[in-house]
């Protein structure tokens, strides 16, 4: 399952760019601004859109496959950002045939 | 020509005669027509302009360009006022309460940066000094913009606005990078320059036109200064480039802040107010929008802050991704 690796290298990538373990990331509908209050590396939401925009370069270097995310509210849950990542990464790996 | 255009020649002609009297050295410069130092980071380390060189040139500056709103609100023809201009003006006034602790944030913030760098760089912190000086004028001038606007808006029988939205709108932002908090500033400043060069277009009476065109002028001179402080810190090498190209994104993306309040779901920041988050057309339906020339203006600022060129939001998120790396 292409699918299931993806998402656990987009969690680790992202709990990594964040500086947070994986359980503080995902669990419990955290949501994007209690990431950025609870990331040591993050100040506001340019820290927050920095680690995304890293975790999409990884994606491409790894899996060459570009993902680029929309704007997303705060109160966006990180479950529904994993989701978004994944919608995102599945139809530009489909376009790419 | 637009205002906006009007005003980057002018800001043009400004940069290209500080560029010019600033290589003659600090004692020459004084004569030069007061300018924007537009290579600040040199001027510092290879020209040995010292900090009372570089608050003169500002202090020329600030003073070549003084103007009164006592005056210029005296020749407002209030009863030839239209709706749309009253609404113009309403937004405008609003907007400009968010100016001030801007400023405040700014000069606590450089106050901070130049002790930090204190010992590591003199140059950077001589560049957080000049930045923290220079934002008393910038306060000073803005102060114009709050008090024209609004005390039009209210002669004009406009909603008041009430001692808690003033204090709302007060509320001093939050620190952040000093290279993504002029970043932030100098497209702040963009955004309001077209925006009044727009409204200077719709409005129909003279004195109110000639108000639109004055901020915008101010607000063009502020995007200069911004982008001027901006680029030393990237030229000094302490500040990296991908910072600028963030806030850049940031505003440019899809659903970005440029969109403002025509966006479906807005941020509760709770920390602060955003003017671009809160500008209201009410029943008039006018918005002054012209993205691509913001765009255009935000391309422009981001080439002369790290030397790179983009020409569209598109390159610029591609140009970002490219500096955050993986």
């Amino acid at each position: 399952m292409v699918t299931q690796g993806v998402e656990a290298y987009i969690r680790q990538k992202f709990a990594e760019y964040a500086g947070l373990t994986d359980e503080q990331l995902f669990s419990d509908d955290v949501t994007l601004a209690a990431v950025i209050g609870r990331s040591p590396k993050m100040t506001n939401s340019i820290d927050l859109m920095e680690a995304f925009a890293r975790t999409a370069n990884a994606l491409r270097k790894d899996y060459g496959v570009r993902v680029r995310l929309p704007a997303l509210p705060l109160d966006t849950s990180t479950a529904a950002v994993l989701k978004v990542f994944l919608e995102e990464f599945e139809r530009q790996q489909e376009a790419a045939g | 020509m637009s205002i906006v255009e009007a005003t980057s020649a002018e800001a043009t002609n400004a940069e290209a005669t500080s560029a010019g009297a600033a290589s003659g050295g600090a004692r020459n410069a004084a004569t030069a027509p007061p300018a924007i130092i537009t290579d600040l980071y040199d001027a510092v380390t290879e020209r040995g302009m010292s900090l009372v060189d570089v608050t003169w040139e500002q202090q020329r500056l600030h003073e070549s360009r003084r103007w009164s709103v006592v005056e210029l609100l005296a020749d407002v023809d209030l009863d030839a006022l239209t709706p749309i201009d009253r609404n113009l003006v309403w937004n405008a006034g609003r907007a400009e309460l968010t100016t001030k602790p801007g400023a405040d944030r700014l000069e606590r913030q450089a106050e901070a940066e130049c002790r930090r760098w204190q010992g590591t760089n003199p140059a950077v912190a001589s560049i957080m000094e000049a930045c923290g000086t220079w934002s008393r004028y910038w306060n000073e001038e803005e102060a114009h913009h709050e008090t024209v606007f609004n005390r039009l808006a209210d002669l004009s029988g406009m909603e008041p606005i009430s001692d808690e939205t003033f204090i709302a709108f007060r509320q001093v932002f939050p620190d952040d990078d000093m290279l993504r908090t002029l970043m932030l500033l100098a497209i702040s400043e963009i955004t309001a320059a077209v925006n009044y060069g727009q409204c200077q277009q719709v409005v129909q009476d003279p004195g109110l036109r000639r108000i639109f065109k004055q901020v915008a002028a101010d607000e063009i001179q502020h995007r200069n200064y911004f982008i001027s402080f901006a680029k030393a810190l990237v030229d000094s090498g302490e500040y990296h480039a991908k910072d600028a190209f963030a806030v850049a994104h940031l505003f440019l993306r899809e659903d970005g802040e440029l969109q403002g309040s025509a966006r479906e779901q807005k941020e509760d920041r709770g920390t602060h107010v955003n003017w671009w988050d809160h500008l209201d057309t009410a029943e008039t339906d006018y918005r002054p929008e012209a993205l691509e020339k913001k765009e255009q203006l935000i391309c422009g600022a981001l080439k002369k802050i790290t030397g790179i060129e983009v020409h569209s939001r598109d390159e610029v998120e591609d140009t970002w991704l490219d500096l955050v790396g993986s």
